[in-house]
């Protein structure tokens, strides 16, 4: 998965933008995510229902994975059916 | 200024300039007037397929999002050569779109400002009669602008508490302990993290006691952490609330950010250089920053007098954008010379502004947090 590609949920309205991908299926809401929405919407599974906040970053376990929300929702990303994690902020730049 | 020492009356106000107050890091560090690398080093000028992109990158973090940025997994972020290379294979409107979606401070030439200059974003309650006592002033703002309308209201008498995030300090500490000190001379230093229940609690009896609070984060910080902003104004009478952002406070601009010398490509100053005939370049050291800080102080000032309760957005781009039109319709003669010798000028010393003393104490981080009771 290229870098900078934008994903958006299957099973609600979460969008995405990959910050850095390995191998695995990105997934929100417990439905694969793709760069269009499909014709029908995917069930959220409630298991991945904790949603998505505007801005943050999640990263798995491995660090291999990033994904910015650049759209919040109510499904929970995971890859592989693993959940994802939240990054913790930037920090602040020194100056300009 | 001589808006803010009349309203103020402060001597210390009186005694200012705004070319000092924006000449003051330059000086402190010995900078030189910068060309396509900004004074401070944190943002370059860069040509784009059609048209000149400032990008700053001042943090490690930030190279980190250009495999992003450029779609390019193999991009090697701390090569600058080659993300010249890409950005001039971009279209400056994508390009400047994509990296805010990634939360770089990045503009481009030709924009225009999402906002105005300063916005009424709430009204408040009003407050009377008009308070006799000099204001109590919470400054949660990091780096310049912020803290320097701050610092102007403690010149003006505002009793004013720095309240910093233990976890996150303000990095101006340790990038310039000197212009952090000018900066933050006399403040009460309160160190609490809003993260934690006890800390937001903490903070929520700050605002309660305050007169004027000064926050520069983007809208959807605070409010992530249950701190609504609107609300609170529309509770306490007479509070005067200051938003400082980098292009808006509401809409789309209000998840983008922005440092000085970027600000100031997307209000315009680049613009207004090479059409007074001078080269692409930045003009000053992050003027952005200073200008916002002397509006905001002035902003702020003003309504708290007026007893006029108010959540105030200061946008740092149409600043800017604000101040090039002023200066166009008094003499636009002389400020398209004034350009043209900034642009002629670049790698000579900054013109030197006046040295301020450090002339009170400056308190370590915090000291003083024992005076924010839970709420």
């Amino acid at each position: 998965m290229k870098p900078g590609t934008r994903l958006k949920s299957a099973a609600c309205d979460t969008e995405v933008m990959v910050i850095r991908a390995g191998t695995g299926t990105i997934e929100c809401g417990g439905a694969p995510m793709a760069e269009a929405k499909p014709a029908q919407a995917a069930p959220l599974d409630t298991d991945f229902a904790g949603g998505t906040l505007m801005g943050k970053r999640y990263v798995d376990a491995a660090n291999s994975f990033e994904l910015l929300c650049v759209k919040p929702g109510k499904g929970s990303l995971a890859v592989d059916g693993v959940k994802l994690a939240t990054k913790d902020a930037k920090p602040l730049p020194a100056s300009d | 200024m001589r808006a803010l020492a009349g309203l103020t009356g402060s001597a210390a106000i009186a005694a200012l300039t705004g070319r000092a107050l924006m000449g003051e890091r330059a000086t402190l560090h010995g900078f030189t007037i910068p060309g396509r690398r900004s004074a401070g080093g944190g943002c370059q000028l860069l040509r784009a397929r059609d048209g000149w992109v400032a990008l700053a990158l001042p943090r490690a973090d930030d190279r980190a999002m250009l495999p992003a940025l450029f779609g390019d997994a193999a991009l090697p972020g701390g090569d600058d050569r080659a993300i010249a290379a890409a950005v001039a294979r971009c279209e400056a409107p994508a390009l400047v779109e994509r990296g805010r979606l990634l939360g770089l401070a990045v503009a481009r030439y030709g924009e225009a400002p999402r906002a105005p200059a300063c916005e009424a974003l709430a009204p408040g309650p009003g407050r009377s009669p008009a308070p006799a006592r000099a204001p109590l002033v919470l400054d949660l703002a990091p780096l310049w602008a912020g803290p320097l309308a701050a610092h102007l209201l403690w010149l003006a008498g505002a009793t004013v508490v720095k309240v910093e995030n233990p976890r996150r300090p303000d990095p101006q500490r340790e990038a310039s302990p000197e212009f952090f000190a000018l900066l933050n001379q006399g403040k009460a230093n309160v160190a609490l993290d809003i993260a934690q229940d006890a800390g937001r609690r903490a903070l929520l009896g700050l605002i309660a006691r305050a007169d004027i609070v000064i926050e520069a984060g983007r809208p959807r910080g605070l409010a992530q952490f249950g701190i609504d902003a609107d609300r609170l104004v529309a509770a306490q009478p007479g509070l005067v609330w200051v938003t400082i952002t980098g292009h808006g406070a509401s809409g789309e601009p209000a998840g983008w950010i922005a440092l000085g010398d970027d600000a100031a490509i997307a209000g315009g100053l680049g613009d207004a250089m090479r059409g007074a005939g001078g080269g692409i370049g930045f003009a000053g050291d992050a003027p952005a920053d200073p200008l916002t800080g002397i509006l905001a102080a002035e902003s702020a000032w003003r309504h708290w007098r007026s007893g006029c309760g108010a959540r105030l957005g200061i946008a740092m781009s149409a600043v800017i954008a604000q101040a090039l039109a002023e200066e166009r319709a008094r003499d636009g003669a002389a400020l398209d010379r004034a350009l043209r010798r900034w642009s002629a000028a670049r790698g000579a010393p900054f013109p030197q502004a006046p040295a301020r003393p450090v002339s009170a104490p400056l308190r370590a981080l915090g000291a003083d947090t024992a005076m924010a009771r839970p709420c």
